[in-house]
Formats: structure tokens, C-alpha cells, sequence
């Protein structure tokens, strides 16, 4: 090859080793940077006031004096969304006025019996009031301006009837006008529409500052703080402000998103300020502040995530891992020192061989059935365990997943033992065996450790083999190695499919993903230390 | 292995009494003195005997009919051609060469009077009567106190002064004492060849055998290196019966009292090294000797 040819493609092997590298640092930074951003929002982000109440609450963290204070601030601004609702809904919210017509009635009647008052006097007042009641829920009823108002001034006359006067029977009155005033603005065949509307703004409400300090305590624990992020409460608002709305623009065409202005929706109503009220004064309702949540590592979270941390998935990821390394380890290596030492080249241990190599291929999902049929079902209650997925079952079949890459890496490492080691033992006169632990295993070691390096991230990372034989995606703490475990990795996939709650605080499910991968990175970590100690000691520098 | 020792003619450590014979190996013509003859009288019982011995790779020859005697306390060199079987003999004496399979024997090879290729040989006593250094210095990666206490250690000797004592008996007489009598913890790896080679000596003779097997030895190392195996050699041949096999034919000339001249797997020639190299009976000797076979 002439000189120049040979510069030109030395030259071009050079970029080209060069830019793949670049390119695949690059791939990595794509896939992982905005992972890790993501992810770091799970720790790192602006609190609410309900993130302190629920801290305070469920893991008695932090200071209740102050947060009381804080509490008191928060509510004296919440207080005026609260009654610009219940002002509009009196309007909206017919059904409510009429069933509070009908109590009146009943209560109305108690009083005349109470009073001692019979006969025929009382059959004259009843029907009065029922007159009075059948009315007012006909006024409540009607979505006609005028039949409303001749039924309310017909109510009205009776005011100052002194039958009815100081008794139960008076509330109708203030009823009556109260519902002429919030009508006032109200464009009455709307009214079925902003009901609907309406019961989504409460709702959102509710999501964004929990629960009315006048109601009860909600049973369900997420039931009980409104946002509890500042990211979330953003959203939130924004879902306040904005409604979205399918419409069809032109026949035949597909319906389209559209962003409807909620206030303009409530245009001219009593509701119409809150809206901007809310936009405004959102920070003093909530008073966020930045918050470093390192407890995310350690906390147990509440059903589906919605509170917590990830404590018991990073607990049930490192025992799984940790347990089926305890297994593979030494199968590995027995068996790899079999294939190399003991065994001859024949057709039983290339059979023998083939079937390692295809097994490291099979999918994971079938191992996770094969330690369901096996683990599960048979292996486990032979010994007298309880057949249930359990720990020991899913670190097991991790186990024999992974083993095909133990063997193949253990083989590689003990087949590379220069075999004048091995003759220099043998020559002093050490048994095989005594060869093989004292002499030939150290000398694999780092290889061997390359193995477990391989298997720990496969195993830790991996879902389907745990999916039937002893992950949950809910449940408290693993007792005994035979209960069932959290994992970081089955925890993520179920926010993924499965849990619609968690689906509402996605950094909890980045959080999950990226603390597996830096715990993968640190077990690797170790092992990599390890393996340069044990590497170092034989090289003996 | 107590048993084996007791049927050693002149055993190794009795021997050791014996250690200020001093030989220098200047020249050949020094060698043929009246001391040596007096101690082949000595020694007439052969250490390693050969009769009718063969041993196949397979189908392949590796040595055929190879029927020889070596005496204790003495060097014997093997030389010959690549491919001619003096390694395969050599490494037959203590099977090491059991590590390759599909492998035939015939014959016999007695090492103090046993059978090596016997059902009942106890292969651990067999190879630690029978030390080896192998061509390509091959300490164990540990440190140099870990790599000479190996042997012992497999005997059952767990005392720590007693190791000590071995370790260091050990290392002096591979005179690599006071080299590294100071980095004992220190891996062997971390020296040169040559005193890699030597702790490889000094490691065969901690278990204390009666015969060491020498597998080109120098092959790997500078002339400097190279010296002072041989001036290790000859100190070492008071006490121990020592067979190498070597390319380098001014080596065997140096530091063997016998020669045995091996071809095609074939013993050709086995004589006192003077013989061989100043008056070889065969011809194929003398073509190799003098440089002039292919």
C-alpha cells in the first residue's frame, strides 16, 4: 500500500473510533440527563404548607408552633375562595335548597305538635306551608325568570303572617330571597352547565388546598392535604383557569382541544373573581419554600406513592440482589470450575455449554414463570414454606437468571489462570482441589468479580423474573425472606401501568428510576473497588 | 509420605552435612577429576530409573523406549532438538504431565525404587519428593513468605515459627536471603526474573525433595540472571539430585555431570557430559554437539 493510502486510512479509523465514543457519550447524556432532572425533582423542589402538615402528620417532622402559624396565614386566604363557592353554588345548587324546603316542612310540623295545637287549626297552618313549600321548589325548579319571581313574591306575602312568624317556618322567607339575589346575575339556562363546571372547580379546589377546615377529616390519607408540591399546585392552577373542551368546527371533521377561559366561562357570575384571586394569591395560600427531601431515600410512602419516599423499594431492591448474588456466586463458580477443571471435551459438555449460552438469551418473563411453576409452587412448600411469591422465591429465580452470565464470565477468568500456576501447585504436590481454592481461584477473582459486576446490575434492574414470585407493588415491610418485597424496579412499572394515583406525581416515578440506576451505580461502585484491591494485591503494588 | 522417605537411599537431609564440599565448574577438564568418580561409587544406586519407558500424546510419540539411570547427588542434563521428548521425559518423572489427557504409558519408571506410573502411586508424596522448576519463573501471586510456605503448608505444617524457620532455610539456600529477607510480605511478582526463578527454586526445595526436576530454567533470563542459577545449581547438587533439561549445550557442559542426548523421542546417548561433548560414540551426538545437525 502506497504511504499516503496508508496515512489516509490510519487517519480514518482514528475519527472513526474517535467519533463513536463521542457519539455514544452523547446518546448517554440524551437518555440519562433529563432522567436525572426529572428524577432529582423528587428530592429537590419547592414545598407546600400541606407538605409540612403532612410531614408533621405522618413521620413527626418538623416544627408545629411554626407551622401553626403558617396554617393560620394559609387559611385566612383560603377562607374567601371558600365562601365565593358556597355564595355561587346557593344559585347553581337547587337540589340542595329544595331538600332544605322539604326539612323545614317536617321541622316545621314537629313545632305545631310540640305546640299543642290540633285539629282543624293545624290542618289550616300545615297546608299553608305546604302551599309555601310546593311553591318555593317550583321556583327552585324553574328556569324561567318570571314564573320564579311570581312564586317568591307569592311566598313573600306570607311573611308577615303571624302563624308563621319566630318558627321554623320563617326560614322560607330568607330562603326565598337569598335565592332571588344569587340569581340576580345568573343566566338561568346555563345553569345545568355550570353545575357540571363547578363541581370540577371544587374539585380542583380541594386538590389544591385539601380538605374545608370546617369538614371531617377524609378517611383516605391522600384525601387529606391539597398540593403538596409547588410544581403540582401550578398544574393544578392551571387546570383551575383553563377547561378543556372537545368541539367539533365543522361537520365530518374530528373533535378538537380547545382551552376555555374558566372565568370566562363564569363571566358576570359571583364565581368570575376567584379565579384571578386564586392566580393571585396562590403563593399565600400555599406558601411554598425550597425543600431538600433527602428523606425520599429512607421514607415509606403512603398507598400509591402519593406521599413518601422510596425506603422500602431501595431496602427490597438491595436485599432481592444482594440474596441472589448470595446464590449465583457460588453455583457460578462451581460450575465454571466444573466446565474448566474437571470436565473433558465431549459431547455431554458441549451440549452442556450450548444450553448455558442459549440460556443467558432466554426472556426474562420466562424465568419469572419458571420460578413461579418451580420456586413458587413446588420447590419452596417441598421444604414446608408457604406457597406464596415470597423473597426467597424471587431471589432464586433471579439467581437462575443470571447464572448463565456467572458461568460464561467465571469460565472466562478461570480458563485465563496461566496453567503454569496450576502446574507449579500441582508440582508441590496440592491436590486438585487445593489448586483450584488456593491458587487458581484467587488468580480469577477480578474475572470472576467482572461476572458479578454483569449479573448484579441484570438482576437488579430486572422486573419480569419478580412479577409472580414475590413483588408487590403495595404492603408493608418484608418480615421474613418468606414475605413478599417492594422493588424500585417493579415499583416504577407499576406507576407506569398500573396505579392511577401515582400517575398524578410523576417525579415519584423518575425519582424510582433514576435512585435504581445510582443504586446500581454504587453496587457496581463497590464491586469495582473490590475487584482493583483484589487485582492490585496479585499484582503486588 | 513418611514411608516413601525412609526408602530414600541417601536421604536429603542427612546429606545436608556434606554442604562444604566446594566444586567450582570452570572448565570441563576440572570436572573429570578423581572426587566426582569417587562419589559415582558412592551413589551407585540410581535415584530415577528408566526401563523400556515410553509415553504417547495420543497417537503422537513423546518418548519411546527410553531406558536410563541418574544418579543422586549429581546434575544430569538432557539436550536435544525441539520436539525431541526431553521435556516430556522430564515432566513423566513426577506426572506432572498428567495434566494432558488422552496420554499412553509403557514401562517403567522407578523413582526410589517405585513405579511413578503405578495405580497406587500417592501422587502428593510422588511431587513433593520430586520437586520442578518450570521454564517460565512461575511464582504464585502472593507474597514471597506465602509462595515458599505453599509446600510446607501442604504437609501440614501449621506453625508459625516452623514455617519461619523453613522460609528462611529455603530462601538461603536458593541464596535469594538477603535479597528479600527484608520484603518477605512483598508480592513475588514484584521482582526481577531472575530472583523470581530462584524463589521457584526456593519453593521446590521447602518441601524438601529428594530429586528437582529443572524445565529450561534459564531460558527466560540474561546471562547475569542465568549465573547465578547455575552457580545455584551447582551449590545445590551436594544435597539434591537434580535433572535439567536444557537448549543451551555450554549450560549442560557447565553444570552436568552426565548428559543424556535425546532425539525424535529416542535416547541416543547417555554418558558422563565430558564424554559426550569431547568424545560422543554416536554420530548423531556429534552432529548435534558440534552444531553441525539441522
Amino acid at each position: 500500500m502506497r504511504p499516503i493510502i496508508r496515512q489516509i486510512t490510519d487517519k480514518a479509523f482514528t475519527f472513526l473510533t474517535g467519533t463513536s465514543v463521542v457519539l455514544l457519550t452523547f446518546v448517554l447524556l440524551i437518555v440519562l440527563g433529563p432522567m436525572v432532572w426529572r428524577g432529582a425533582k423528587a428530592v429537590i423542589f419547592k414545598d407546600t404548607v400541606e407538605f409540612r402538615k403532612m410531614q408533621l402528620d405522618l413521620y413527626n417532622r418538623g416544627n408545629p408552633a411554626s407551622l401553626k402559624i403558617q396554617n393560620t396565614e394559609a387559611e385566612s386566604f383560603r377562607k374567601i375562595v371558600y365562601e365565593t363557592i358556597d355564595t355561587f353554588k346557593h344559585g347553581i345548587d337547587t337540589e340542595e335548597l329544595i331538600d332544605r324546603t322539604k326539612q323545614i316542612y317536617r321541622q316545621f310540623g314537629k313545632e305545631l305538635r310540640y305546640k299543642g295545637i290540633t285539629g282543624e287549626e293545624y290542618q289550616k297552618i300545615r297546608s299553608l306551608a305546604r302551599e309555601l313549600r310546593d311553591k318555593l321548589q317550583a321556583a327552585f325548579e324553574s328556569n324561567d325568570k318570571k314564573i320564579i319571581k311570581e312564586n317568591v313574591d307569592y311566598v313573600l306575602q306570607y311573611r308577615l303572617y303571624k302563624d308563621l312568624a319566630d318558627t321554623a317556618a320563617a326560614e322560607f322567607f330568607t330562603l326565598a330571597e337569598d335565592f332571588l339575589k344569587s340569581i340576580e346575575n345568573i343566566d338561568l339556562n346555563k345553569r345545568q352547565q355550570y353545575a357540571g363546571s363547578l363541581e370540577q372547580v371544587e374539585e380542583i379546589v380541594f386538590r389544591l388546598l385539601g380538605p374545608k377546615p370546617s369538614e371531617p377529616l377524609p378517611a383516605l390519607t391522600m384525601d387529606r392535604y391539597g398540593a403538596t408540591r409547588w410544581d403540582l399546585a401550578q398544574k393544578l392552577l392551571d387546570k383551575l383557569l383553563w377547561s378543556e373542551q372537545w368541539i367539533q368546527k365543522e361537520a365530518g371533521q374530528p373533535l378538537v382541544k380547545i382551552r376555555v377561559s374558566r372565568a370566562e366561562e363564569f363571566a358576570g357570575t359571583k364565581l368570575e373573581p376567584l379565579f384571578s384571586y386564586v392566580q393571585n394569591n396562590l403563593d399565600k395560600m400555599l406558601l411554598p419554600g425550597p425543600r431538600f427531601y433527602w428523606q425520599y431515600f429512607i421514607d415509606d410512602s403512603t398507598p400509591g406513592h402519593y406521599f413518601g419516599g422510596v425506603g422500602p423499594e431501595i431496602l427490597g431492591t438491595l436485599l432481592l440482589t444482594l440474596l441472589a448474588m448470595l446464590f449465583v456466586f457460588p453455583l457460578g463458580v462451581i460450575s465454571a470450575a466444573y466446565l474448566v477443571e474437571c470436565a473433558s471435551d465431549n459431547i455431554a459438555v458441549r451440549i452442556i455449554r450450548m444450553c448455558i449460552n442459549t440460556l443467558a438469551g432466554v426472556p426474562s418473563i420466562v424465568f419469572g414463570l419458571f420460578g413461579l411453576a418451580f420456586f413458587v409452587l413446588f420447590f419452596i412448600p417441598l421444604f414446608g414454606g408457604p406457597s406464596k411469591p415470597c423473597i426467597l422465591a424471587s431471589s432464586l429465580t433471579l439467581a437462575v437468571l443470571t447464572l448463565p452470565v456467572m458461568i460464561r464470565a467465571s469460565e472466562e477468568a478461570i480458563r485465563s489462570v496461566p496453567q503454569s500456576y496450576k502446574e507449579a501447585s500441582l508440582g508441590l504436590g496440592a491436590s486438585r482441589f487445593r489448586t483450584f481454592v488456593k491458587v487458581t481461584l484467587p488468580v480469577a477473582l477480578p474475572g470472576i468479580l467482572t461476572g458479578v459486576i454483569l449479573s448484579l446490575s441484570r438482576v437488579a434492574g430486572e422486573t419480569a423474573p419478580i412479577l409472580f414470585t414475590g413483588a408487590v407493588a403495595l404492603g408493608p415491610l418484608p418480615k421474613s425472606l418468606f414475605d413478599p418485597t417492594r422493588t424500585l424496579s417493579y415499583g416504577s412499572y407499576d406507576i407506569a401501568v398500573g396505579d392511577r394515583l401515582a400517575m398524578m406525581v410523576p417525579h415519584n416515578q423518575y425519582g424510582m428510576v433514576v435512585t435504581l440506576v445510582f443504586l446500581i451505580l454504587c453496587l457496581n461502585t463497590i464491586a469495582i473497588v473490590l475487584r482493583a484491591r483484589v487485582f492490585r494485591k496479585l499484582r503486588g503494588n | 509420605m513418611q514411608k516413601a522417605k525412609d526408602n530414600v537411599p541417601i536421604s536429603a537431609l542427612e546429606k545436608k552435612t556434606n554442604t562444604d564440599q566446594i566444586k567450582s565448574v570452570v572448565s570441563l577438564s576440572q570436572k573429570a577429576n578423581s572426587a566426582i568418580k569417587q562419589k559415582e561409587l558412592d551413589c551407585k544406586c540410581a535415584v530415577i530409573k528408566a526401563e523400556n519407558f515410553s509415553f504417547y500424546y495420543g497417537s503422537t510419540v513423546g518418548v519411546k523406549d527410553i531406558s536410563m539411570e541418574i544418579y543422586p547427588c549429581s546434575v544430569t542434563a538432557i539436550i536435544g532438538p525441539s520436539g525431541c521428548g526431553k521435556s516430556t521425559f522430564l515432566r513423566s518423572i513426577n506426572r506432572i504431565n498428567d495434566l494432558i489427557s488422552n496420554t499412553l504409558v509403557r514401562g517403567k519408571l522407578l523413582v526410589n525404587g517405585y513405579n511413578v506410573y503405578d495405580k497406587n502411586t500417592n501422587l502428593v508424596n510422588l511431587r513433593q519428593q520430586v520437586g520442578m522448576v518450570f521454564q517460565k519463573a512461575n511464582p504464585f501471586p502472593k507474597s514471597i513468605f506465602d509462595n515458599v510456605a505453599y509446600g510446607p503448608k501442604l504437609q501440614g505444617v501449621k506453625n508459625r515459627s516452623q514455617l519461619q524457620q523453613i522460609v528462611e532455610d529455603s530462601l538461603k539456600a536458593a541464596a535469594l536471603w538477603d535479597e528479600v529477607k527484608d520484603d518477605l510480605k512483598k508480592s513475588a511478582l514484584a521482582f526481577s526474573g531472575g530472583q523470581q526463578q530462584r524463589l521457584c527454586i526456593a519453593r521446590a526445595l521447602a518441601t524438601r525433595p529428594n530429586v528437582i526436576l529443572m524445565d529450561e530454567p534459564c531460558s527466560a533470563l540474561d546471562p547475569i540472571a542465568t549465573g547465578k542459577i547455575e552457580d545455584l545449581i551447582d551449590k545445590l547438587q551436594n544435597d539434591y539430585t537434580i535433572v535439567i533439561v536444557t537448549h543451551n549445550m555450554q549450560q549442560a557442559a557447565r553444570v552436568s555431570e552426565r548428559t543424556a542426548f535425546f532425539c525424535l523421542g529416542e535416547l541416543i546417548e547417555y554418558d558422563r557430559t565430558v564424554k559426550i561433548f569431547r568424545n560422543p560414540s554416536k554420530k548423531q551426538t556429534e552432529d548435534y554437539v558440534t552444531g553441525r545437525f539441522g
